[in-house]
C-alpha cells in the first residue's frame, strides 16, 4: 500500500467552494493513484484529525486565506508533517502583492506600475487627500484596484477614471486592510505554471485567458463558457520564451517549491509583465494549472502524483 | 468525537439542469459551519416557539385523536380538512380578506405554495416580477422553474409604484406572469405596503392583466400604526399566501393558498402530484389548536414579546450603529435591513462579525444577482433584548472600523456624503 496523504480542502475563506472541487479532484487522483487518500476540512477539529490519523504527507488544496497565506504551512511545520507547494516564506511573500510586487520591481522583473494604500494610511494620516497624485504615481487611467491579500479576484475593480477611484477602493479595502492601485495593461492575459523538476523550474505551456466580459474576475474563472481559453498561448515564440524565463525568475526569486502559477499580462508590442504568483493553483475542471499541464503532456492524475511524491520524499 | 473529514458526493454530475440554479448562500453556508454556541444570531427569522405553551398543544394533540382519530391517521382531501379552511376563512376575513372554503388549499407551509405556484406558472425564460430585496425562500422555489426575475425597488412604504410602472411598461400587457409581494413588515426590508400603494398596485396589475400573489405570513403581528387591509381585501383575483408558522408553530408545516377558482384547480392538481394531500393529523392538531384553547392569549403574548426585541433593537441601532449607516422602521415582523454607503461590501464583513460572536444575512441573498452588496438583513424574533442589544453593539465594532475608512474618503473630498445620515430610511 502507498503512503497516506491527507487532501486538505474547504476551510473558511472565501474561495471554500472552489477548494472543496478542487479537493475532490485531488483526492478522486490520488485514489487511483493507490495512495490511502483521506478528505479534511479545516475545522477546529483539523490538528486533532491530523495527530490521529498520521498521514504521510498533506495535499494542500485550499484556496484564499489560512491555505496560501502560510497559516496552514507554519501549523504543518509545526506538527511534523511534509506537504505539498512552497513553504511558509513564500506563501507569504507570493500572498502579500505589494510585497511580492516590491520584489519583482527590486530585481527588474517586470510589473506594472502601483501604489500600495493600507486602511490605516486612510484612517489616520489623510491619505485620501492624496488620490489625485494616484495617475501620475501609476502612468494614468485604466487601473486595477485590488486587495492585497486575496485570491481568486474577489473584490478588484477596473476603474476608468478619477472619479471611480475611491468607491474601488473601499470595495477592495472591504476585503482586507490593504489595496494596491495597478496600471491596467491592454493586453493578453496568461498564466504560466511552474513544476519544480530534477533539473530545476520546469516551465508549463502558459494558458491564455479571454473572458468575455472582458475582465478576468471571479464570475469569469469559475463559470463554465464565461471564459475561453488557449493553450498555448497565442504569443510569437520569442514571446513565448521571455514569459518562460519570467516566471521561473519569479518562482526562483519569491522562494516557490514543488508548484507555482504566475500571472502575467503581455502588452501589445509583446512585453510581458507580471501580475501575480499563486502558491496553491486551482485544480477544478476549468482550473489552468491542470489545463497547462495536460498541454505539456502531464495528465490530471500524475500531476497530483508529482505534487505528492516530492512533498512525501520530504519527509524526516 | 468531531473530525474535519469531507464527505463528497459521488453522485455530482447526475443532478437535473433545473436544479442547477437553486442554491444555498454559500457565504451563509461557510459561516453556518462555523456556528459557536456563543455566537448571537440576528440572522434566522424563527418564530419563537418557545413561548407557545407545550399544554395548550399537548390538549390539541389529544383531543385531535380523541375525537379526529380515525380520520386525522388517515389520507386526507388534498384541499385539506374542511374544518381547518373554514377557520382560515375565518382568519382571513378577521384582516379583511375575503375567501370561501372552496377557494383554499391547505399546504405544507406557504412555502409549498410558493412552489406550487411556480409550477403552475412558470415556463424556463417567463418574467415574473418581486420586490428587490425580496424573500430567499420566494427565489429559491422560483429559480427550480428558472424565470427572469424583474426586481422593483422599494421605499419606507413598500414597493415604488412608479417603479413598478416602469417595468411594467417596459414589459407590456401580460409580459409577467405573476407580481409576487409581501405587503406586510416585508422580509427582508421591514416595511410596508401603504394603503394608497395597494391600490395603485391592484389598478396596474388590472391594466396590465397580470396576476398578483400577495404573501402574508407576519401580517398579525404589528406592533404599531393601524392594520392595512390586504390585496386581497381588494380584488379577489389575487393570490393569496398565509402561515399558521407565525400564528402557531412552524413545526406543523401548515399554510394556504387562497386563489380564484380556476388557478385553485390547478393548484390542487399540483398538491396532488406532489403529495396527494398535506398531513390530516397536523391539520387536525390545529383544528384544536385554534378552536380549543386560547391562542389568540398566546399570539397576543408573542407578539408583545416581538414588540419588545423589536424596540431593542431599534434603540441599540440608535445607540450603536454609526452615522451614514441607515435602517428601516419595521412596523411588525421580524426583520430590520440595513444599508451600508455605497461600495462597502457586507460579504466580507460578516467572517469579522463572526469572529466577534453576531451572525446577520448578508444583503445580496435576496436579490437574484449583483445587488445588494451594501445591505444586511438582521432579525429580533429570537434573541433575548439583552442579546440583541449586544450583537447590534458588535456589528456596530466591525462597521465602525470600515466607515471610519469610508469618512475618510468623505472628508478629504474624494467621495460626496451620503444624502441621509442615521435614522431610518430603506
Amino acid at each position: 500500500m502507498k503512503e497516506k496523504i491527507a487532501v486538505l480542502m474547504g476551510g473558511r475563506s472565501l474561495e471554500r467552494e472552489v477548494s472543496l472541487r478542487s479537493g475532490e479532484r485531488v483526492f478522486g487522483a490520488l485514489q487511483e493513484l493507490g495512495y490511502r487518500a483521506i478528505a479534511l476540512d479545516v475545522t477546529p477539529e483539523l490538528t486533532e484529525t491530523l495527530r490521529s490519523e498520521k498521514p504521510d504527507a498533506v495535499y494542500i488544496a485550499l484556496h484564499g486565506k489560512f491555505g496560501e497565506d502560510g497559516t496552514v504551512q507554519e501549523s504543518l511545520e509545526f506538527l511534523g508533517i511534509p506537504y505539498t507547494g512552497p513553504g511558509v516564506v513564500a506563501c507569504e511573500l507570493s500572498w502579500d502583492k505589494a510585497l511580492s510586487k516590491r520584489l519583482f520591481a527590486g530585481e527588474g522583473i517586470p510589473t506594472p506600475r502601483w501604489v500600495t494604500f493600507t486602511s490605516d494610511a486612510f484612517k489616520e494620516m489623510g491619505a485620501a487627500s492624496a488620490l489625485d497624485l494616484v495617475p501620475a504615481a501609476v502612468g494614468g487611467f485604466p487601473v486595477v484596484v485590488k486587495p492585497t491579500k486575496q485570491g481568486s479576484a474577489l473584490g478588484l475593480t477596473k476603474v476608468e477614471t478619477a472619479e471611480g477611484l475611491p468607491e474601488a477602493l473601499l470595495t477592495a479595502l472591504s476585503f482586507g486592510d490593504a489595496a494596491i492601485v495597478e496600471k491596467w495593461v491592454e493586453g493578453t492575459e496568461i498564466a504560466v505554471s511552474v513544476l519544480d523538476g530534477p533539473e530545476g523550474p520546469e516551465v508549463l505551456p502558459p494558458v491564455e485567458m479571454v473572458a468575455k466580459s472582458g475582465l478576468f474576475d471571479f464570475q469569469a474563472m469559475y463559470t463554465a463558457g464565461e471564459t475561453e481559453y488557449y493553450c498555448p498561448a497565442r504569443l510569437a515564440p520569442e514571446v513565448l520564451r521571455d514569459v518562460e524565463e519570467l516566471a521561473a525568475s519569479c518562482h526562483i526569486l519569491l522562494g516557490c517549491r514543488d508548484v507555482s502559477r504566475v500571472d502575467m499580462v503581455v502588452d501589445s508590442s509583446g512585453r510581458p509583465f507580471v501580475l501575480e504568483v499563486n502558491t496553491s493553483p486551482g485544480m477544478t475542471e476549468t482550473s489552468l494549472l491542470p489545463m497547462s499541464a495536460a498541454a505539456a503532456g502531464i495528465d490530471f492524475a500524475r500531476l497530483v502524483d508529482r505534487l505528492a511524491c516530492s512533498a512525501h520524499g520530504r519527509a524526516r | 468525537m468531531g473530525t474535519a473529514r469531507v464527505i463528497f458526493d459521488r453522485w455530482d454530475g447526475r443532478y437535473a439542469a433545473s436544479m442547477s440554479e437553486v442554491r444555498s448562500s454559500a457565504v451563509r453556508d461557510l459561516f453556518a459551519a462555523a456556528s459557536r454556541p456563543d455566537v448571537i444570531s440576528l440572522s434566522g427569522g424563527m418564530p419563537d416557539v418557545r413561548r407557545v405553551p407545550h399544554d395548550l398543544v399537548q390538549r390539541a394533540v389529544k383531543q385531535a385523536l380523541e375525537h379526529d382519530g380515525a380520520t386525522a391517521l388517515q389520507y386526507g382531501s388534498s384541499e385539506g380538512r374542511l374544518a381547518l379552511r373554514r377557520i382560515i376563512v375565518g382568519l382571513m376575513s378577521e384582516s379583511g380578506a375575503r375567501a370561501t372554503e372552496d377557494d383554499v388549499v391547505v399546504t405544507a407551509g406557504a412555502q409549498q405554495g410558493l412552489d406550487l405556484l411556480a409550477k403552475v406558472f412558470l415556463d424556463p425564460g417567463d418574467v415574473i416580477i418581486c420586490e428587490g430585496p425580496t424573500y430567499v425562500g420566494a427565489l429559491q422555489a422560483f429559480s427550480a422553474y428558472r424565470p427572469r426575475v424583474e426586481c422593483v425597488e422599494m421605499d419606507e412604504h413598500g414597493m415604488r409604484m412608479d417603479a413598478l410602472e416602469e417595468t411594467l411598461k417596459r414589459i407590456g400587457p401580460r409580459g409577467a406572469k405573476f407580481i409576487y409581494t409581501i405587503p406586510n413588515f416585508q422580509n427582508p426590508a421591514g416595511v410596508t405596503l401603504s394603503a394608497d400603494r395597494r391600490r395603485r398596485l391592484i389598478e396596474l396589475a388590472r391594466e396590465y392583466d397580470i396576476p398578483v400573489i400577495e404573501d402574508d405570513p407576519y401580517g398579525r403581528l404589528r406592533y404599531e400604526g393601524g392594520h392595512i387591509l390586504p390585496l386581497r381585501a381588494l380584488d379577489p383575483d389575487v393570490i393569496y399566501l398565509g402561515t399558521f408558522s407565525k400564528i402557531f408553530a412552524p413545526g406543523l408545516r401548515l399554510g394556504w393558498i387562497a386563489a380564484p377558482r380556476p388557478i385553485r384547480a390547478r393548484v390542487l392538481l399540483a398538491k396532488q402530484a406532489a403529495d396527494l394531500c398535506g398531513s390530516a393529523f397536523a391539520q387536525a392538531v390545529a383544528e384544536r389548536y385554534m378552536t380549543g384553547t386560547a391562542w389568540r392569549r398566546v399570539l397576543a403574548d408573542l407578539t408583545r414579546t416581538y414588540h419588545t426585541r423589536r424596540d431593542a433593537m431599534l434603540a441599540a441601532l440608535t445607540e450603536h450603529f454609526p452615522a451614514d449607516v441607515t435602517w428601516t422602521h419595521p412596523e411588525g415582523g421580524f426583520f430590520v435591513w440595513v444599508t451600508l454607503p455605497a461600495h462597502l461590501d457586507t460579504k466580507p464583513l460578516l467572517a469579522e462579525a463572526v469572529e466577534r460572536g453576531v451572525t446577520f444575512v448578508p444583503g445580496s441573498d435576496f436579490y437574484p444577482a449583483g445587488r445588494g452588496s451594501n445591505n444586511f438583513r438582521i432579525a429580533f424574533c429570537y434573541e433575548e433584548p439583552e442579546q440583541i442589544a449586544e450583537g447590534v453593539r458588535r456589528i456596530a465594532e466591525v462597521l465602525e472600523d470600515k466607515l471610519a475608512l469610508y469618512r475618510a474618503f468623505v472628508d478629504a473630498g474624494a467621495m460626496p456624503a451620503l444624502a441621509v445620515s442615521g435614522g431610518s430610511s430603506t
